[in-house]
Parts: C-alpha cells; structure tokens; sequence
C-alpha cells in the first residue's frame, strides 16, 4: 500500500469513528434517559467510576475471571488435543461428546452450573472455561490429525522416539492450529464472562451492566458495555498477531 | 541383504520372491515401472513397514526397525516446513542426541558439502525445490550413514535441476562412498548411478534382470557421452518398455 492510500485510510477510519460517535450524541436528543445516553454523558460516567475506583474494581475482578477460565481452558484443551489425535481410540470414544458440547450453546448450560456449584468463582470460571475450552480442542485436534503422514515416515526413519515425535512434529505442526482456536477462545471467553457475571452470582462488568439497567442509569450501563467493547477489540486483536506470529510457514506447506 | 521378500497389502501383491545382495560402497539402482513396488521395497529396506514374506538384514542383522547407519532421502523432500534449513539439517543429530556444540560444529560441513551455505536461516518454503532436496540429502548425510536410501529423490524437481543434481550426488558420493540403494524410475539415472541395475517388472513384480553397468568411476557428465553408457541403456530401456507395451495392451483390451 502507498503511503497515499494508507492516509486516505486513516482518515476514513477517523471520519467513521467521528461520525458514530457523533449519531450516538444526538441521538440522546430525541429519546429519554431511561433509553439512551449521550456519549459525553458515558464518558463522564466512565470517568468518575474510574476516579471512584469502582471501575478498576470492577474491571479487575472480570479480568480476573476471564483469564482465570481462558488459561484453564488453553492448559486443558491444547495438550487433550493433541492427545486425541495421536491416540485413536480415544478419539473415536469423546468426539462425539465433543462434537456435541461443542454444537451446545454453553448459555444453556448455566442454570445446571448453578444448581450443581451454587455461586462463587469457581463455578463462574468454569463458564468461561466452557465457553473457551471448545474451539481450542476441536481445532488442535484437526489440525494434528491434519499432519502429513510423510513428516511422521520421515521421523521414524530417523529413529525417532515417541516423545520426540511429539516435541519436533506433532507439537509444532500442531501450534498454528491451536493458535486459530486459541484466538476463537478469546472471542467465546469473554462472551462466557459476561454471561457467568449475569446468571451466576452478578460481579464485575457484568454486574455494573445490570446495575446500571436497574437504576435506569444508561450512561453508566453503556460506559460498562463500551469497556467491555474495547477490551474485547483490544483481545481479539492480540489474537490475531498470536495467530500471525505462529503461523508463518502456514500456507506455504505443499 | 534381501532375500525371498514379498509384501502384500490386503489382496494386492506388490511383489514376491525378491532377492538382492548389495555389497559395500556399492550402488544398486532399483527401476520399474510406477506402481512396481520399489518405493515399497525400500521402505521395507528401510524398516518403515514389514514385510509379509522373506527377510532382510542390513550388515547381518534383520531389520525390523529403522536402524542406525541408514538413512533415507525421500522424494517428497519430508523437510519440515517451521525448521530451518539448517535445523533441518541438524535434525538427524538432535534426534542421535548430539549436543548443540556437536552441532554446530558439523552441520555447516554438510550445508557446505550440499552447496547451500548461506542458505542456514532460510524456510524450506523460501528456497527451490533443487535446494530443498540438497537439504534433505545433507540431512541424510549429517548421521554418516553407511547405507543410504533414496526413494527417487530427484523425481519432484524439474529436468535441469535434476541433472544438476545428479552430478552433485556423484561428486559427494566420490568424496565419500557409502552402500546406496537408489530407487528411480528414469533410465538414464539408473545406469549414471548404480554399479548394477534392477529391472522389477510384473505383477506381482519380480527381479526381471540384474545389469552390471561397467562405468569407470568418477562418473560425471563425460559418462553420458559414452558408447557403453548409450548400449547399457538401450538395454534396460529393452527390458523395462517391452513390458510397458504389453502393460498398455493389457489396460486397452
């Protein structure tokens, strides 16, 4: 891209982004409070929970949660992936389950959560682990099972072990997919945390977002709906450059 | 080394009652038509699959799995395309559990041996095919093997290339003799290469001919212009298209 067309890019992004938050102002002018806030009134709201701390309280404890059942659901479904693929019975044995867990709007599952763990962090995280875990495992188990069985002849005549087979071929062949899945998760986790923060005892973002609903205060839902906004671009972005950084040699493999 | 070999896959019968002996630094080339078995045969040599009938054994032992002192170049390449170059090259040495100082110090022999210095850091993706396949020969070479098995190893690359390759393969194995069995399926290789050279032909396919090719060694490109390097292949070429001609007629009928 010229430096040409990169500028006039730049700028329709900042128009774009001027004129939202533009509608997003006037259009509180022609509802009432109880619907709509403007933005300079979000921003405010945003500001003075964050002076108050409420904010970063808030926010910290939803962090919390959501990297808490992110890493669980990296640590369980990455390593269980590869496991599947390698072992064949195992797989024939849980795909089905997992096809099906996997098709499952985890939504649907909360209210069994809560009956079985009542509330608390655990149960909450386990959402959120639920949410994440799927799309790591299906896409590390394609994606080793999607190895060139040529890799694995050319390791065995090279007398490899099991173990090195899984630390020189498996493992990093295996990578980019779980990457894919891994940036999924990231995008599911966060709609796992919000809907944990709803249904399950009410605590950070999600808490703010049904407070605010309650008390008719909209400025203070939206800011608590634009933090998540952010954090969720700012995540899914983070994930792509994983994606991207892991990949490379993907695409080019014949 | 080879004797009374067959191999069945299900209730097709590759081949049957295949005996060969291949001495020391000596080259056996293994041609057929495409579908004859010899990549299966040196799998087996190689100890990748089993054999359903006979035995072989590499210097006196059978070979059940793959064993140290063989290494295999494939015609696929089998690089690995996160590797490097140069760790690929060293991946043989990692797996024998060489340490990185051990490492260090011979892989550039090889990478330098094969004509791709500079090339170390590059992604098998990023160089030719001709360049990939010297990298999978330096990486056969790296674990000083005594037997070397190449499964047509320049049948992926283009005519030029190929040629090139060839010499560069004699050049090295002058350098450095080691027993070779080498699986192709063009004629003119076959006779360049082997010292003697096997016709698998049939059906299940069976040894049809063993040619004894007299060509002094060093061979290079002067080889080629030879009259008894011209007879030599006339002769395989006899042996191998009189049975691709009744092949076709058996395919047409």
């Amino acid at each position: 891209m010229g430096s040409e067309a990169r500028w006039s890019r730049h700028v329709t992004v900042i128009v774009s982004l001027l004129a939202g938050a533009a509608v997003w102002e006037i259009a509180a002018y022609f509802t009432t409070r109880a619907f709509w806030a403007p933005l300079s009134e979000t921003v405010g709201s945003l500001a003075e929970s964050a002076r108050s701390g409420v904010l970063t309280r808030q926010a910290m404890s939803s962090f919390q949660l959501y990297l808490t059942g992110l890493a669980a659901a990296i640590l369980v479904g990455a390593p269980f992936g590869l496991l599947l693929a390698r072992v064949r019975w195992l797989r024939v044995a849980l795909e089905n389950y997992i096809m099906m867990l996997y098709a499952t709007p985890m939504v649907a599952l909360i209210p069994f959560i809560l009956s079985m763990m009542g509330y608390g962090f655990a149960p909450k995280a386990l959402v959120v682990f639920l949410f994440a875990v799927f799309p790591i495992l299906y896409n590390t188990v394609e994606g080793a099972r999607s190895i060139r069985p040529e890799l694995i002849e050319v390791a065995h005549a090279f007398r490899s072990r099991e173990w090195q087979l899984w630390r020189d071929v498996m493992i990093p062949y295996t990578l980019p997919f779980a990457m894919t899945g891994i940036r999924q998760a990231i995008a599911r986790g966060l709609v796992g945390m919000v809907a944990a923060e709803f249904f399950l005892s009410p605590s950070g973002l999600g808490q703010m977002i049904m407070m605010g609903s309650q008390n008719f205060d909209t400025a203070g839902l939206l800011a608590a709906i634009l933090v998540i906004v952010v954090l969720g671009v700012g995540l899914m972005d983070f994930g792509r450059h994983l994606e991207a950084r892991f990949a490379s040699w993907r695409g080019h493999d014949k | 080394m080879v004797s009374g070999a067959g191999k069945r896959f299900g209730g097709l019968e590759v081949f049957r009652e295949i005996s060969l002996e291949v001495g020391e630094r000596e080259v056996l080339a293994i041609i057929g038509p495409s579908g004859c078995g010899k990549t299966t045969l040196l799998r087996c040599i190689d100890g990748l699959i089993p054999l359903t009938e006979g035995e072989i054994k590499v210097e006196g032992a059978p070979v059940v799995t793959p064993r140290e002192g063989v290494a295999m170049v494939f015609q696929h390449f089998g690089l690995f395309p996160w590797k490097t170059v140069f760790q690929n090259v060293a991946y043989g040495l990692k797996l024998a559990g060489c340490s990185g100082a051990e490492i260090a110090e011979k892989i550039p022999n090889y990478i330098n041996l094969v004509g791709l210095s500079g090339f170390e850091d590059y992604y098998p993706y990023q160089v030719s095919g001709g360049m990939q396949q010297r990298c999978g020969l330096a990486r056969a070479l790296s674990v000083e093997p005594r037997v070397l098995l190449m499964d047509e190893p320049f049948g992926a690359v283009d005519a030029q290339t190929r040629e090139i390759l060839q010499f560069e393969l004699l050049r090295i194995w002058d350098m450095r003799p080691t027993t070779m069995v080498f699986v192709t399926h063009a004629i003119d290789e076959a006779v360049l290469m082997g010292d003697r050279v096997m016709v698998l032909k049939g059906r299940p396919s069976t040894v049809h001919e063993l040619i004894e090719v007299d060509l002094p060694r060093p061979r290079d490109r002067a080889t080629l212009s030879m009259p008894r390097f011209a007879e030599l292949r006339e002769r395989v070429w006899g042996t191998l298209m009189d049975d691709a001609r009744r092949a076709e007629f058996e395919v047409k009928r």
